[in-house]
């Protein structure tokens, strides 16, 4: 079962993660990523929301597929930077490593 | 699919010690400027500023090759024990690698770059040690911190030779030091994209071809606006294109963004777009190094907006 952390999102706000509340999880984003890959990037906001924290670092190197095209960021009914959010992501997920 | 963590610290040590990704010294592959005509730099005038793009396809294509064969076989694991590229791909191993006809086909693309705006009467000059890598791949990965220091590098060095107005080539390098430096470094330079430097006297005729398609790099076209640009360009000179409906702000990605951690997942997307692209049945113009070389290994006709912009004006 995966553990939620109900601060991860605030901890995110180091990574430059700060828009994901705004999330209302259209899914518009999964819809026009090029990558057609299990609702992402929708998905992984979804964690972010509920602070699943242990589900991203399991799936953690889907977030490396993002090609960072924008197009969901340029589409998201609710400016909620999908895009830039995996980017985030991404800089936590590099952070914990180097800190392991 | 590469562990992104090995190739984030592949690069990570490349441009810690050669301050670009590929681990060769840059004055290796950047070579393009000695047969340029020589640049005087006049009170007021611009740096060139290429980020060592274009000059680097070659070699970035080069170590594409290898890492496709390695993606998915059971070797994949060992490029974390490696750190670099095996020893045949690195400095004069990868110079062996890369064809001759690529080095000249992507060095000639600077070359008419500058013809263009020396024709254009815009102000700027070139000089190599002025000239680096801009970080925008450790960017992209997600290494925060080497892309910071290496940015800070740069955006030092500048300064200490006085640069305030800088002209790019490519979107990527465009998109890191109009967007990202101002607000990782505090740097504050007026950054232009070549084509908008392009004025030419007298509106030319037509070159009396069919038209071209347009493929937008993503960076222009969403993240910067700056699609209209080369438009402004073509229009100027009489040039017909076409658009196909994935174009400007709402382009499809080329797939080359996916090339370092999986060529498999870019050959995968640059089919889709290279299906949108045929569709119009015309030859493909786009202003990306990146771009360029991928929608060549979709075998589409391409070539870049300089050639072709060079061509007429030649
Ligand atoms: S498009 Fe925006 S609001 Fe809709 S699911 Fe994606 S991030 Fe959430
Ligand atoms: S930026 Fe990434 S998540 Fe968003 S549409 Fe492009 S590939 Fe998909």
């Amino acid at each position: 079962m995966a553990l939620v952390n109900p601060d991860f999102a605030a901890e995110l706000k180091a990574y430059g993660v700060d828009t994901p509340l705004e999330c209302f999880n259209c899914g518009t984003c999964a819809a026009i990523c090029p990558l057609l890959f299990e609702h992402f990037p929708r998905k992984m906001i979804r964690y972010v929301q509920v602070g699943a924290k242990e589900k991203i670092l399991q799936q953690a190197e889907d977030l490396w597929r993002c090609l960072h095209c924008g197009l969901c960021t340029q589409t998201c009914p609710r400016q909620a930077n999908p895009g830039e959010l995996i980017l985030g992501l991404r800089r936590y997920v590099v952070a914990q490593a180097r800190r392991a | 699919m590469f562990n992104p963590q090995d190739i984030i610290d592949l690069l990570a040590a490349n441009v810690r010690q050669t301050r670009n990704p590929f681990g060769v010294p840059a004055s290796k592959f950047n070579t393009w400027w000695k047969d340029a005509g020589g640049f005087t730099r006049r009170p007021g005038d611009a740096l060139l500023f290429t980020g060592l793009m274009y000059q680097a396809i070659p070699y970035i294509e080069a170590t594409t090759r290898y890492l496709e064969r390695l993606e998915g076989s059971s070797w994949a694991g060992y490029l974390r024990y490696s750190r670099f590229l095996p020893a045949s791909l690195r400095g004069r191993g990868l110079a062996a690698l890369t064809s001759a006809a690529g080095k000249k086909k992507f060095n000639g693309i600077l070359h008419t770059i500058c013809r263009l705006l020396k024709k254009s009467g815009a102000g700027f000059f070139y000089h190599p040690e002025m000239d680096f890598y801009s970080g925008i791949l450790l960017y992209d990965l997600g290494d925060q911190d080497g892309f910071i220091k290496h940015a800070q590098f740069v955006d030092k060095t500048l300064k200490l030779h006085g640069v305030s107005k800088i002209i790019t080539v490519d979107p990527h390098t465009t998109y890191a030091l109009k967007e990202l430096y101002p607000k990782y470094t505090g740097a504050t330079f007026e950054v232009q994209p070549y084509f908008s430097q392009l004025q030419f006297q007298a509106p030319a005729a037509g070159n009396g071809k069919p038209p071209v398609v347009l493929h937008d790099p993503c960076l222009y076209g969403r993240y910067l606006q700056l699609s209209e640009g080369p438009r402004r360009v073509l229009k100027n000179l009489n040039l017909e294109y076409v658009d196909v409906r994935n174009c400007g702000e709402f382009t499809s990605c080329c797939g080359g963004p996916a090339e370092s951690v999986s060529p498999a997942l870019n050959r995968e997307i640059l089919a889709r777009r290279a299906g949108e692209l045929k569709a119009a049945a015309a030859p493909v113009v786009t202003f990306c190094p990146i771009c360029l070389a991928n929608l060549l290994k979709a075998g589409l006709p391409v070539e870049d907006l300089a050639s072709l912009v060079g061509r007429h004006m030649a």
